[in-house]
């Protein structure tokens, strides 16, 4: 185990228009592991990937991204911890009026001193790793729901982030597009050694890519462990999670 | 007596709540202006984002600007001509529309026009971008909203709204004189009644007024479409907001730039 975790939150506390919707959450994600967060709609676990990317200011706590305290810092200090960062959001958050070779090269063409023809090529790479090279071309109103989340996970990667955030990167999807996304996380954590943490209601689909999950209620981690260690959980909510989660899939 | 008493807090808090949206609504305001200023003075300028909004403010305006300005210039010669006709001051008729667009109707036509066409989309385009998760992307990616999306159309604004408000001037008084003409008024006549009676200062004033429009369009409609929250009908929300607001305060600086350059001349 590294000495400084990729990502280390710390008693966060997030409350808005007097609700708390985070109360004290920590949580150490190390270098190269894939973290599951799990939990109900309303449970606040796409609230804590927002202040881990430093989107939304905590209330209190800390949020370490490899040795700086995002959540305290000005946001053009943000701005380069964001650089070690990927976010891949619920709805893709493409750039409708961009095309996808605009939207891959984004990031690339403000932060990367390149060459076009250097951008060509990295943004070709990205596209192939998600299976999509050859839609440089399109807008994202002309791909499917799968495809614009592939097409966000090029993007976020472009970039070469240390640690890459998935919020609900298989909801919406058809069982063939989710497996399809599991492989991609699997994958880049394999070959690439990247850091992911996997916000999602699919259990089946944490349960096939990430090293630790953590469980989320009513702004609290209830339970944390290896997928088989959640498996089994004795916790009662866990287990009832578990088994809503699995009646679902299986209907 | 209790039930007054509830209705007198209530109307406190209401008043209260009012002026807590003003003064946040002024506060953004200022915040945005600063941080576009301070954007737009890094250099750092997206160059072709800048180039599409002055296409989209400025160019695909011209025809409404121009249009709405002819008819404003016909009608108000229309009224000018055949009274100054009747009391034998056809001579000036030139002069009082070039003073009127000038000074008044090219700028607010401009800002008006500017508002309903560019005002509302800029805000309905951003407030779609906020609640599709698109700003929380550009800052994901390590990108200023403010630099990407604000400074483009802010410098776009400043740089089209005094060529919109040129056209507006010539479109109105062209307006003018085909009506003037119709009352037997020569070209000859007309432009030298313009000589006359108006000063480079005239045109030059208009042309301030339509920058601090300019300010006010830009950054009302992006503060306002950056703040949009709750789908589809919180951009409908800011959208009409941001057009009433636009407007008003348009009206509201046009007569203290109005105080401030001509109430000496």
């Amino acid at each position: 185990m590294n000495e400084m975790p990729a990502i280390w939150v710390r008693n966060l506390v997030y409350q808005v228009e007097g609700k708390t919707i985070l109360k004290g959450v920590s949580l150490r994600v190390e270098q190269g592991e894939v973290v599951g967060i799990m939990g109900a709609s309303g449970s606040g676990k796409t609230t804590l990937l927002r202040c881990i990317s430093g989107l939304i200011r905590p209330t209190s706590g800390e949020v370490w991204i490899e040795g700086s305290d995002i959540a305290h810092l000005p946001e053009h200090e943000k701005m380069k911890v964001r650089l070690r960062l990927g976010i891949v959001f619920q709805y893709s958050a493409l750039f409708d009026f961009l095309t996808v070779y605009e939207n891959v090269a984004f990031g690339l063409e403000r932060h990367r001193r390149l060459l076009r023809k250097e951008i060509d090529r990295i943004v070709s790479e990205r596209l192939a790793w998600v299976g999509l090279d050859g839609t440089q071309k399109l807008y994202p109103s002309q791909l499917s729901g799968g495809m614009r989340k592939r097409v966000g996970l090029a993007r976020a990667l472009a970039i070469d982030p240390h640690i890459v955030l998935f919020d609900e990167p298989t909801s919406g999807l058809d069982p063939v597009n989710a497996y399809q996304i599991d492989q991609l996380i699997t994958r880049l954590n394999r070959e690439l050694g990247l850091t992911a943490v996997v916000v999602s209601h699919d259990v089946v689909s944490l349960m096939r890519t990430t090293d630790k999950i953590a469980m989320m209620e009513a702004g609290e981690i209830i339970a944390e462990g290896t997928p088989e260690a959640i498996r089994q959980s004795e916790h009662p909510k866990v287990q009832a999670f578990l088994k809503m989660a699995s009646s679902e899939h299986l209907e | 007596m209790r039930e007054e008493l509830v209705w007198q807090e209530e109307a406190v808090s209401e008043r209260l709540n009012a002026l807590h949206h003003t003064l946040g609504f002024i506060g953004a305001l200022w915040v945005l202006l600063i941080a576009s200023l301070r954007g737009l003075l890094s250099g750092r300028i997206e160059l072709k984002e800048t180039l599409h909004q002055m296409a989209f403010i400025g160019a695909t305006s011209v025809p409404i600007v121009a249009l709405t300005s002819a008819f404003t210039g016909a009608v108000v010669t229309l009224y000018s001509a055949s009274l100054l006709v009747d009391v034998g001051g056809g001579s000036f008729v030139g002069g009082a529309i070039s003073l009127a667009m000038a000074r008044e109707l090219a700028p607010i036509l401009t800002g008006i026009m500017v508002t309903a066409r560019c005002g509302s989309a800029i805000a309905a385009q951003l407030g779609t971008m906020k609640i599709t998760e698109q700003i929380d992307a550009l800052r994901a990616l390590a990108v200023s909203p403010v630099q990407y999306l604000v400074v483009p159309r802010l410098l776009a604004g400043l740089v089209m709204f005094p060529i919109l408000g040129t056209v507006a001037n010539f479109a109105g008084v062209m307006g003018g004189w085909v009506v003037a003409s119709a009352f037997g008024i020569t070209l000859n006549t007309f432009l030298r009644s313009i000589q006359l009676l108006t000063e480079p200062f005239d045109f030059v004033g208009g042309l301030i007024k339509t920058l601090v429009f300019a300010l006010i369009v830009v950054l009302v409609s992006c503060q306002q479409g950056l703040g949009s929250r709750g789908g589809a009908v919180g951009v409908g929300h800011a959208t009409t907001r941001a057009v009433v607001l636009s407007m008003v305060l348009i009206f509201v600086a046009n007569y203290f730039l109005a105080e401030a350059l001509f109430a000496e001349r």
